[in-house]
């Protein structure tokens, strides 16, 4: 069970009944600065609406390739950086939760007093970039990280008792004889040993600098530990060894862990609940077994396709075909439909995507000379004669366009050196649940889709 | 794309492409005398592709760029060994192997990019910034095929044009190159060589080539400058392409489309493929051949199905032990102790040993030699002969949880 | 990579915290050093200080101020080798040898002054810059790149004319004016270390910025000013000779420039001495001291140092 906090004060509630961390409609969006005035011209959203909470002891595993946001996201709820929108909460009680849930449903107008009050109260009280005084320390103590680059998140200045050591002098928890001992005693618990006290980072090789890390993060026994890739830079021998080592920490200690990784293999091993994550948004959420063994997103489909498994009787690895949408204009509906190999018309097919399609047929791409956009679906594009515009708009109703997108074409029209195109918009595509916690945001699952 | 199904019998009767024997590449250091690469022998056949695989500082890279003398020659130091290089050429025409590590700088020059091709892995920092990818890949052109090019001009190129396809112009020719008479004919041969530049850019399935070509590196994805590379790699076709991890620095998903692009490129192309790997996962899906490197030296070579299906040595076990798959459940996996051995001046000795569960005196003071276990699966490991007690060897199981 | 991970079998002597960084120290000192023309460098400079020190015992302190030169108007123009003026005198009876020697104690104390200053100042407009960043980092560099617009030999020239011709004037002149380029260096070190994980690490301990700052920041940012102060150590010297050669300083001054400008007029008249071993001792100074900090930008390049 997890250890009283000596911070709180009142008396420390149950653990039964809260969440360790969590995440309400996170939004981080950076913004894109061009020309000599560093005007700001639009946002990368690198994380763009991201909802979950993690239960005490438990591992939530939060996978996705490079670009989707998911070290970003760990930055926020470590506290690293500060969401743009929505919030992380910290130690919200289920009824606390349950309230939320019940004023987001209300529009802001019609909340009364007492509503907006509460709303407060648990934004103060929980809300980690909000927090103040004692309840921030008590988070702060109880969130620590352990980063992937054992080389660069050791100061290479330091010796190891003071890297180890610092957390207990900032807190004032110990000095003298009696921080070298609780410092002995953490580097004892991660398999190193009283002879590497007085050494330098760069003295041990990286399976070693990552022990040093995981004593650090362990110092003032926290509850929480994300762990952003820590095992990516080593070799596979000494992976398995600091996974070990985390699992056996975990279950003598009673930590909770946000597992960040792209290896599908590690997050299994280590996770009770895995999340999807797909250009800033999660795609699918469930435990480990759900995800694996009944898969409900095609990008999951995707990731475990192209895993190389060595315990797999056939080869069948397969890659992605398609580009990546751009993070700062990222599509209305579904992010995924530009590689999803089993897209359908109601995926949310854009004036992009036809782009994108004219950009793989040279000759008809060599006569484009503009696009003028009403909306993200509706568009007029204009090419330099009358006979490439009639050879696209062709090609669009009769010729090789996807099925899908040709399907989600509402009008195609030429006119001259102009064709005009129109989508049948879509709402943007939400999370919804399946069936016993098991989330996806795939139209082909959801109620949004087929039928 | 499926693992070829070849049987070890038929890989047996395949013409030579490679063949590396004792190898030792030692680096001078501070400490003493580093041995990367302490008597390794392997062998390359035609057409198919040889996975060297082990962790970090095992020395499959060292390995690796002997075969076109890449290493540096202070610290490293060439300590021993061949590495016989059979092109296709050679075989055809019966001509004897040529030793890689002993022909003279001229020869290797006109071999590399052209006989034998590598990639690495960081494909961003193989390419340079400030050229567009046509002056680059046009650089493989110039180099290696510029008499074909000159030919397929026609008989009247004027000499200046020549030298210019060698890439033997001085400064005065290239400002001639420039004035009327002459370019003209410069801009033919810049014509020719971007057709080639093209082609080969297609060949990696490239969907527009011309506006890749246009581009510099860093507009281009990791994917992207990857494929870009293998075109310049494969662009002269070369007998052996050697591939040192090169999908460590991708995406999961691009790194499935480009083992896909290789696979099938060697295919239409005939390439046999060395390729440099620490993923075993990842050998398994795309080797025909699979050989365990750890502290310098081999310690099991077969095919991958043998490999994979019974591991012999004590480190492929526990490495293979080691790997998370997908279809682990929560738990723990089984880790070998301990850490890899200095190799500065060591003495004779299994370097696994003080990490193998299974090791008895002899290990300790004697380096073991390959042992033939029959079926082109060879391991070095004493428990293995067979005057040794039997009952000293591990038992089919291969994953403690 | 030692096998650090095999257990003790028997109990080993743990070095303390001060004898591993006292040990780190000299590992780095004999990198530095195990260059030749480096340790040449830094032998130069030991002969120079004892100069310094020994001044007072290798010539008689001129009274009331030992810094100006003691005038012997019987021995004009004496070429060197002449009794009682090793190295000959100038054109108004200066001892060249005592200017040589006190020479060395008026550089020493220039330079100890104008680093000191310049990069004290500059590393704190610099860490401001780098550190918070945002607004203050704007406006600071915007100034320091006004600042820098201004050729410094010549700005150091203005600011000395007006002030009025004194040794001092020249010392605080070129303080005013060579701090600009500190702060543009450890700018630079510190945005790009900010940047590593252990900050971020720090930050998640929960400590004071100030803290981190002065832990994780600052020492692993400083090593190109400890470089280039070594440098200016020997540029400085040069630049204020330059200054005095001139006429910025005050005549009679015992200083390298000034004995070099004094020894001028003679040389064409075949007295070469009076302005040869001056401008001798400013070479031998800067050069010592140009080979010391190239030896160390070598070995401390924050890139390499430490793996």
């Amino acid at each position: 069970m997890t250890t009283v906090s000596a911070d709180t004060g009142a008396a420390q509630q149950s653990t039964d009944d809260r969440a360790v961390i969590t995440l309400r409609g996170v939004e981080k969006y950076f913004p894109i600065k061009e020309g000599a005035l560093q005007r700001v011209v639009g946002h990368v959203r690198a994380v763009d609406g991201v909802s979950f909470e993690v239960r005490p002891g438990e591992t939530l595993g939060l996978v996705g390739e490079s670009g989707c946001g998911k070290t970003t996201l760990g930055r926020c709820i470590s506290g690293l950086a500060t969401p743009t929108g929505g919030e992380i909460y910290f130690r919200l009680s289920d009824s606390d939760a349950a309230l939320l849930d019940e004023i987001d449903s209300i529009p802001e107008s019609e909340l009364t007093a007492e509503q907006r009050k509460e709303a407060a109260r648990i934004d103060r009280h929980h809300g980690i970039h909000q927090l103040s005084g004692r309840a921030w320390r008590t988070y702060r103590r109880n969130c620590q990280v352990v980063f992937q680059d054992s080389f660069s998140s050791l100061n290479p200045r330091q010796l190891v008792k003071d890297i180890v050591g610092r957390p207990l002098r900032v807190y004032k928890e110990s000095s003298g004889q009696d921080l070298t001992e609780k410092v002995v005693s953490l580097l004892e618990s991660v398999g190193l040993g009283r002879q590497h006290l007085y050494r330098y980072p760069h003295q041990f090789s990286g399976g070693q600098r990552q022990r040093i890390s995981i004593a650090r993060a362990l110092a003032l026994d926290p509850e929480f530990i994300v762990l952003d890739e820590p095992t990516s830079a080593l070799d596979v021998s000494v992976q398995a060894q600091i996974l070990n080592l985390l699992h056996d920490l975990q279950k003598e200690r009673g930590l909770t862990y946000l597992f960040i990784s792209h290896d599908l293999g590690v997050v299994r091993l280590m996770s009770d609940r895995i999340a999807v994550m797909y250009l800033g948004k999660i795609a699918e959420h469930g435990t480990s077994n759900e995800l694996f063994e009944d898969t409900r997103h095609p990008y999951t489909d995707a990731l475990l396709a192209a895993n190389p498994d060595i315990s797999a009787e056939k080869s069948e690895m397969r890659g992605l075909h398609g580009t990546v949408p751009d993070p700062a204009n990222p599509p209305e509906g579904c992010r995924f439909h530009t590689r999803c190999p089993v897209a359908t018309p109601a995926c949310g097919w854009e004036v992009d995507d036809a782009v994108a399609w004219l950009q793989t047929n040279e000759t008809l791409l060599a006569g484009l000379t503009d696009v003028e956009r009403r909306s993200n679906f509706d568009a007029t594009l204009v090419f330099g004669d009358a006979a490439t515009a009639g050879a696209v708009g062709d090609a669009m109703r009769n010729g090789d366009m996807p099925a899908p997108m040709k399907a989600a074409l509402d009008d195609v029209s030429t006119d001259e050196t102009k064709v005009h195109i129109r989508f049948s918009p879509v709402e943007p595509v939400e999370l919804e649940d399946i069936g016993g916690g098991h989330l996806t945001a795939c139209v082909l699952y959801t109620s949004r889709g087929t039928g | 794309m499926t693992v070829r199904a070849d049987t070890s019998r038929e890989l047996a009767t395949r013409p030579l492409v490679a063949s590396v024997r004792d190898l030792r590449v030692h680096f001078e250091a501070k400490a003493g005398r580093v041995h990367a690469v302490d008597g390794v022998s392997f062998e390359i056949r035609d057409g198919e592709t040889l996975g060297l695989v082990g962790e970090t500082g095992c020395g499959k890279s060292v390995t690796a760029r002997s075969f076109i003398r890449l290493v540096p020659t202070p610290p490293g130091i060439y300590a021993g060994g061949e590495i016989d290089f059979w092109s296709t050429v050679a075989r055809r025409t019966g001509v004897g192997p040529i030793d890689l590590l002993e022909i003279p700088h001229k020869e290797m020059l006109a071999i590399r990019g052209d006989r034998i091709a590598m990639i690495f892995q960081d494909p961003g920092k193989a390419l340079n910034p400030a050229l567009s990818i046509r002056s680059q890949m046009a650089e493989v052109f110039y180099q290696h095929r510029s008499e074909e090019i000159l030919m397929s001009l026609g008989p009247d190129v004027p000499w200046i044009i020549r030298r210019a396809a060698r890439q033997q112009s001085n400064s005065f020719e290239s400002i001639l190159l420039k004035m009327p008479p002459w370019r003209a004919k410069a801009a033919g041969l810049r014509k020719k060589v971007d057709e080639l530049v093209a082609h080969a850019l297609t060949e990696t399935q490239i969907a527009n080539p011309r506006k890749i070509m246009d581009s510099y590196p860093h507009e281009l994805s990791g994917g992207m400058k990857q494929r870009v590379l293998i075109a310049q790699a494969l662009a002269c076709h070369p007998d052996l392409l050697i591939a040192d991890e090169p999908t460590t620095a991708l995406d999961v998903t691009i790194q499935a489309r480009i083992l896909e692009l290789i696979a099938e490129l060697q295919e239409r192309l005939e390439t046999s493929v060395l390729y440099i790997s620490h993923d075993l996962s990842l050998v398994k899906e795309i080797c025909d051949r699979v050989a365990v490197m750890y502290a310098g030296r081999i310690v099991e070579t077969g095919t991958t199905e043998e490999i994979f299906s019974n591991p012999a040595h004590p480190y492929t076990r526990g490495l293979m032990a080691a790997v998370p798959s997908a279809t682990h459940q929560r738990g723990k996996l089984a880790a070998i102790d301990g850490t890899v051995p200095e190799l500065v001046d060591p003495p004779p000795s299994c370097r696994f040993n003080g990490r193998c569960p299974y090791a008895v005196d002899i290990c300790r003071t004697v380096d073991p030699s390959d042992i033939d276990l029959g079926g082109g699966h060879e391991v070095a490991c004493f428990i293995y002969e067979t005057s040794l007690d039997s009952s000293v060897r591990p038992t089919r199981e291969r994953r403690t949880s | 990579m030692v096998d650090v991970l095999a257990p003790e079998t028997t109990t080993v002597q743990i070095d303390g915290p001060w004898v591993v960084r006292l040990r780190r120290l000299a590992d780095v000192s004999r990198q530095v050093l195990s260059n030749p023309t480096t340790s040449a460098g830094l032998v130069i400079i030991i002969l120079l200080l004892s100069l310094t020190v020994l001044a007072p015992v290798l010539t008689e302190p001129n009274v009331p101020n030992p810094y100006q030169m003691p005038r012997d108007w019987g021995a004009r123009d004496a070429p060197p080798g002449t009794p009682g003026h090793l190295l000959g005198t100038t054109s108004t009876g200066g001892d060249v040898f005592y200017g040589v020697v006190w020479g060395a104690r008026t550089s020493l104390r220039l330079s100890l002054i104008v680093v000191g200053v310049t990069v004290t100042v500059g590393t704190i407009v610099g860490s401001l810059a780098g550190f918070i960043g945002g607004k203050l980092d704007e406006m600071l560099m915007r100034a320091v790149d006004v600042l820098l617009a201004i050729p410094e030999l010549i700005f150091a020239l203005a600011i000395a004319a007006v002030l009025g011709p004194s040794f001092g004037n020249i010392i605080f002149a070129l303080s005013v004016v060579f701090w600009v380029k500190y702060a543009r260096i450890i700018r630079g070190q510190i945005i790009h270390v900010k940047q590593n994980e252990y900050v971020d690490a720090a930050r998640i301990t929960g400590d004071s910025k100030l803290n981190i700052f002065r832990k994780d920041v600052l020492p692993n940012s400083i090593t190109p000013v400890i470089v280039q102060a070594t440098l200016d150590m020997g540029g400085i010297v040069l630049t204020a000779a330059t200054l005095s050669f001139i006429g910025l300083a005050e005549a009679g001054l015992a200083e390298w420039g000034v004995l070099v400008s004094d020894g001028q007029a003679g040389i064409s008249a075949g007295k070469w001495w009076a302005s040869t071993f001056p401008g001798l001792m400013v070479f031998l100074w800067a050069l010592a001291f140009n080979l010391l900090g190239d030896g160390m930008r070598d070995v401390l390049d924050p890139r390499t140092e430490g793996r």
